[in-house]
């Protein structure tokens, strides 16, 4: 295969497989749980080594997502005695279990080859190279001969391949209860779906995808290829199934224009996907409709502007005469800046709320009925008088 | 009607973190009934709730639903938790939410269908609610957050309905509207219990009350036991006060 082929979709494969649990985690405000995991697998790894003595085989990979489990049952348990919270518990535990498996590799294994670079930024350079080789030779020892060794790709896009596949069909079964014990535990438990199922359920497939992805594309990676995705889709959307769409789509986008990021300024590619999702992050954290930075204080803006035109129309309304009309009057009375003046005065207009005569104005038909509604809900708070003022002014959204 | 009990609660002993938050609670709970529990912030309403639902392991005790175990009879059971234990700003709409209330009927993994949708169109409607059916729930207002989670518990179609603080921010009318609902639950014969904060509205919107405070202290008819003796033991010498509030 393709070298580049092999490494985009290798990186693809992961990213979805990341993104899919991810939204989950983060719903759950879970997201510094799969940084504990990535780091406490490292004892899991390291007994799975002993054993197999092979870094890719299925073992080792089960081991390695059983202690991603203890982890997350540790970190519940130390939470539960109610001595610590959760961010503590979790700073607690992976600290711990990555040491033990940092002593294991100290006092058993000194040869092992288990480079630092590796473990933080992966290796996805040499993925396309790690061939599974299956061997249909049927003599028992001896001579062997190249024609009996199958090359079935890279091992990498196996393992990733199977584990997504495994987490979409998990998906389609259990979205539901998914969705139900992630929005409302209390139900979910009452309704007899058991939230602790569900719960590790979750988790396990968290750990498998971090322990696969893990040797792909290293420590730092699977963290940000889990949180940044969704975080960016929570930003986007108020729907769960886009959310997920979305995390999967900014999951392949990072993924390829990382990759041509690292071709470009010949860097680490796993070091190019996390840059590329950090700027989608951070795009869309500045840009997206309606929870974006920039949308949130445009919107504080025309709250405030908004609050001016409720008194100014308050004003029109208690005051008849023609003095207290005209716009210089307002402008010292209320003693606003000519700009915000003008603006409050534009949008009073452009609403139909007010007419303006030269240099006087006067409340319109609309204007009064809103004023009305408004000193109505600001009095009682009812919400049903203001449903049809929510559309046109973020005030009374909230 | 009174004599069949809809809930027993048998030496119940709940603890967190070892600490007990029920203390051996007996309490038996008649079909047909409109029942606030009522007691002090930390009384332990909502822990006495939950582990009738199954949701808590109490240390000690048991507890009977149409004298059965709770998880046999879920089926006959609807709950409506506090509002503030869901996250608000969970990417979700008004008909979505409800639509959960069918989902234990409906069992593993078997997904929602149009009957379900059109079962939940209807318990929108019947709380004022369909307008916002397609509303994101952070953009509903606290009262209509509290009707869609009602509407919810309605959809689940059973026959005793559980509501922890359902007027909890809701403003006069969305009160209103939410205890009328529950008295034609009553009326068409299910048992309806509701934890209830004020205390003045109590003799008006319920038939039977229920005191709380850690411990079990009364439980009947409120023309009976809504009474200054009642109210001391739950909330001290100053529930006056709590009253007046
Ligand atoms: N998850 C929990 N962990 C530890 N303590 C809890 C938990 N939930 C409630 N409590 C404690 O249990 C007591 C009863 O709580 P709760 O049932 O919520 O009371 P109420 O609903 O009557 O206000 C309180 O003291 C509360 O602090
Ligand atoms: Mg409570």
């Amino acid at each position: 295969m393709n070298p580049e082929i092999a490494i985009l979709l290798i990186s693809c494969l992961t990213a979805v497989a990341c993104a899919i649990p991810g939204v989950f985690l983060v719903l759950r405000k879970m997201a510094l749980i799969s940084d504990a995991i990535s780091h406490s697998i490292l004892p899991g790894i390291v007994v799975g080594f002993f054993i197999t003595h092979d870094l890719a085989s299925p073992w080792l990979i089960l081991l390695a997502a059983i202690s991603g489990i203890v982890t997350v049952w540790l970190v519940e348990a130390i939470q539960k005695t109610g001595l610590v919270k959760e961010d503590t518990a979790i700073g607690l535990v992976f600290p711990a279990l990555f040491s033990i498996g940092v002593l294991l590799i100290a006092i058993y294994a000194n040869d092992v080859h288990l480079d630092t670079d590796a473990v933080l930024v992966g290796k996805l350079e040499y993925a396309p190279f790690d061939n599974w080789i299956i061997n249909s030779s049927s003599s028992q020892e001896g001579i062997t001969n190249p024609e009996d060794f199958i090359n079935m790709g890279p091992k990498s896009l196996w393992t990733t391949g199977s584990v997504l596949l495994v987490t979409l069909v998990l998906l389609g079964l259990f979205y539901k209860e998914l969705k139900l014990s992630t929005f409302d535990i209390g139900l979910t438990s009452a309704l007899g779906f058991s939230p602790v199922i569900l719960h590790y359920g979750l988790m396990s497939v968290a750990s498998v995808t971090t322990v696969v992805s893990f040797d792909a594309v290293g420590a730092i990676l699977v963290v940000a290829l889990i949180i940044a995705p969704a975080a960016t889709a929570y930003l986007l959307t108020n729907d769960l199934k886009k959310m997920l769409l979305l995390s999967v789509v900014f999951g392949i986008l990072a993924a390829f224009g990382g990759y041509y990021l690292s071709m470009w300024l010949d860097a680490s590619i796993s070091g190019s996907i996390t840059t590329v999702l950090g700027l989608i992050f951070l795009l869309v954290y500045l840009f997206a409709p309606s929870r974006g930075l920039l949308a949130v204080l445009f919107r504080q803006r025309r709250q405030r502007t908004e609050v001016s035109l409720l008194t100014f129309l308050l004003h029109l309304n208690n005051h008849d005469s023609i003095e207290e009309r005209s716009v210089t009057h307002l402008q010292e009375h209320i003693n606003w800046g000519k700009v915000r003046a003008k603006k409050v005065l534009k949008l009073a207009l452009e609403n139909n709320m007010i007419s303006k005569n030269g240099d006087v104005v006067t409340l319109s038909n609309k204007g009064k009925e809103f004023t009305e509604k408004a000193l109505d809900y600001i009095i009682t708070n009812k919400d049903e008088k203001i449903e049809d003022m929510k559309d046109d002014f973020f005030l009374f959204r909230g | 009607m009174a004599d069949k009990i809809a809930v027993a609660v048998d030496d119940l002993t709940v603890a967190y973190n070892y600490k007990p938050v029920l203390w051996d609670i007996d309490l038996s709970i008649p079909e047909g009934v409109l029942m606030a529990i009522v007691g002090p912030n930390g009384a332990g309403k909502s822990t006495l709730i939950k582990s009738i639902l199954g949701i808590i392991d109490p240390i000690a005790g048991s507890v009977q639903i149409y004298d059965k175990p709770y998880h046999k009879q879920r089926h006959l059971v609807a709950y409506v938790p506090q509002k503030g234990s869901v996250d608000w700003d969970f990417p979700t709409t008004a008909l979505d939410v409800v639509m959960m209330g069918t989902y234990g009927a409906l069992g593993w993994i078997k997904r929602p269908g149009n009957k379900q949708k059109k079962q939940s169109l209807e318990a929108l409607e019947k709380v004022g609610m369909l307008p916002f059916k397609n509303r994101q729930i952070n953009q509903l207002s606290g009262g209509q957050q509290q009707r869609v989670f009602l509407a919810r518990a309605l959809v689940q179609n059973a026959s005793i309905y559980f509501m922890d603080e359902p007027f909890q921010g809701v403003d006069a009318t969305t009160e209103i509207a939410i205890i009328n609902i529950l008295k034609e639950l009553r009326k068409a014969g299910k048992t309806v219990i509701v934890v209830h904060h004020d205390l003045q509205t109590v003799p008006e919107y319920f038939d039977w009350v229920t005191f709380l405070n850690v411990k079990h202290i009364a439980t009947g008819p409120v023309k009976d036991i809504f009474n200054d003796d009642n109210l001391t033991k739950t909330y001290g010498i100053n529930y006056k006060v709590a009253v007046q509030q």
